[in-house]
């Protein structure tokens, strides 16, 4: 007579882990594909794929991704540089005067923010820096990811500043300290863990968004190396360049989005490493 | 530096419409500790952070009434200011987690620019020993405040208080959650400070035992008004007042 209990037991344990194994196959799926796939185009290019233009669709010859990983870097900086400040005196701004009116204004709008289909932040873009410049710029993508990266960031530092016990807050001001000094120096301090998980996700939410990009930055291939050689100027970045070259029936092509594909990835890869190296958790 | 009277005069508090302290007055001395006995929720830790400007931070109070650091208006003066001169230590052990030993110590003065380089070790040194904790951290200076014991992070906090030698020293029950043999040290510390610095030292305890071993006067308070006032041997000896009398015998 089997034991009952024990056979449904065993039942229930593995179809939980079949489960899981099912939840988790498509990323390790889409990791093993663009690891193969990229890891040979990005092998056949050599150097030259980090660093040359594409080469002409349908050559036999591969070319680079070298523009668009030029202009996904000056992005990345660009970005960082617009929307960092900003996303941390919103949040500081929240978490300090938590009660004001606008301040609740400013969590509600946030977090609508990460509602909005960025594609729509790229349209409002072209409408307000692309259109009146009078052409496609890094700059003008820099600013739709700036808002794309701002309630990422916000929420992220927001609950992280959140988090400081109040009577750190009150040993700071009860030594003399201004506000400014509270705030960067201790709730801040306390927090720097969590502030730079704020940063990073933003950063590495925004290097791989595409849709931002389509009405912003132009796309610009054929200037490089020569350009692009400011931020005023079109560019290039990976995302773009996968979302447009995945859709060619060029295969010399196709490899170049595959292997950018593995280089977005390991870029990303090696900012949350660095994350986790760079920044301890501060234990109270 | 001067010594500095803490005077209090028909001191009213309303935090978000309850009445916190009813027309409370008081003296401190320098040179002498002044323990704020009464009861949980009567208003002393209220009455402390009025005298150092914390009651800033607690939205929705609203203050009344007179406070004099000597001759320093401190309901009126630049909080910043009065916070400066006057140091506080809170219930809770709270060292900046993010900074080391001598970091925490070193912040005060650092931030204010009194000291730097030598001067600025030496006064560490000092504020590390007035609180009894020098002889257990000298070799750790670059520790990080989580590596000590609670009593330690305690006295860690005071020596952060002292660093800026402050005229008017306030503690929050700042031994409710200590071991005894930091508790003992803390009160000396305090003693000491109080006489060679002449400085204010305004205690709040519950525990009238603590009141009576360091005290040189007593306050105390219950629901907010203060019932009794005088040196502390009086107090104890021949409380005037029944509450009082029963508070010491642990009735209320």
């Amino acid at each position: 007579m089997p034991d009952w209990r024990r056979v449904k037991d065993r039942i229930f344990t593995v179809a939980t882990v079949l489960l899981a194994l099912l939840a988790v196959a498509p990323l390790f799926h889409i990791l093993a594909t663009v690891a193969i796939r990229g890891g040979s185009a990005i092998l056949r290019g050599g150097v030259s794929f980090f660093t040359d233009p594409p080469a002409y669709p349908g050559s036999e010859e591969l070319g680079g991704v070298g523009p668009a990983l030029l202009g996904t870097l000056w992005l990345g900086l660009a970005t960082s540089l617009i929307g960092v400040p900003l996303a941390l005196l919103t949040a500081v701004y929240m978490v300090e005067y938590r009660e004001s009116k606008l301040a609740r204004a400013t969590r509600v709008f946030t977090s609508s923010l990460l509602e909005v289909p960025t594609v729509l932040i790229g349209m409002l873009v072209f409408l307000v820096v692309v259109v009146p410049m009078g052409r496609y710029s890094l700059a003008a993508g820099s600013i739709a990811l700036a808002i794309v990266m701002l309630p990422y960031t916000v929420s992220y530092v927001e609950r992280a500043l959140d988090g400081v016990p109040r009577t750190y807050r009150e040993a700071g001001y009860s030594i003399g300290m201004t506000r400014a000094q509270v705030v960067f120096q201790v709730v801040m301090g306390i927090a720097s863990r969590g502030v730079a998980a704020g940063v990073l996700v933003g950063v590495a939410k925004v290097l791989s968004e595409t849709a931002p990009l389509l009405f912003t930055i132009g796309s610009a291939r054929g200037s490089y190396p020569t350009g692009p050689q400011s931020l005023l100027e079109p560019g290039d970045a990976l995302p773009l360049l996968i979302f447009q070259f995945a859709q060619t029936p060029y295969s010399n092509w196709q490899d170049l989005a595959w292997g950018s594909a593995l280089l977005l990835t390991l870029i990303i890869l090696v900012i949350f490493t660095l994350l986790r190296l760079l920044f301890r958790e501060v234990k109270l | 530096m001067e010594p500095v009277e803490v005077k209090v005069s028909d001191l009213n508090v309303w935090i978000g419409g309850s009445h916190i302290l009813k027309g409370v007055s008081m003296k401190a001395p320098p040179g002498a500790v002044t323990a704020v006995m009464g009861p949980s929720g009567s208003g002393k830790s209220t009455l402390i952070r009025v005298i150092n400007r914390l009651i800033d931070l607690i939205p929705g109070a609203r203050v009344e009434g007179k406070v004099l650091l000597g001759s320093l208006d401190a309901l009126r003066a630049d909080p910043y200011e009065v916070r400066r001169r006057t140091g506080m230590v809170f219930q809770e052990p709270n060292p900046f987690p993010h900074m080391t030993i001598y970091d925490n110590v070193a912040i005060g003065p650092r931030i204010h620019g009194l000291a730097r380089g030598e001067e600025l070790d030496r006064l560490v040194e000092w504020a590390l020993r007035m609180a009894h904790l020098w002889d257990e951290v000298k070799d750790r200076l670059g520790d990080y405040p989580h590596q000590l014991s609670g009593g330690q992070k305690q006295r860690l906090s005071l020596a952060r208080a002292l660093a800026l030698k402050p005229r008017v020293l306030l503690l929050d029950e700042p031994t409710a959650n200590i071991d005894p043999v930091s508790t003992v040290k803390i009160e000396r510390s305090i003693m000491e400070y109080a006489k060679t610095a002449m400085a204010t030292v305004i205690i709040v305890t519950h525990t009238p035992q603590q009141a009576a071993r360091i005290s040189d006067h007593i306050l105390f308070i219950y629901q907010g008004r203060v019932v009794e006032y005088g040196p502390t041997r009086e107090v104890v000896l021949h409380p005037r007042h029944e509450l009082t009398r029963k508070f010491l015998g642990g009735e209320v």
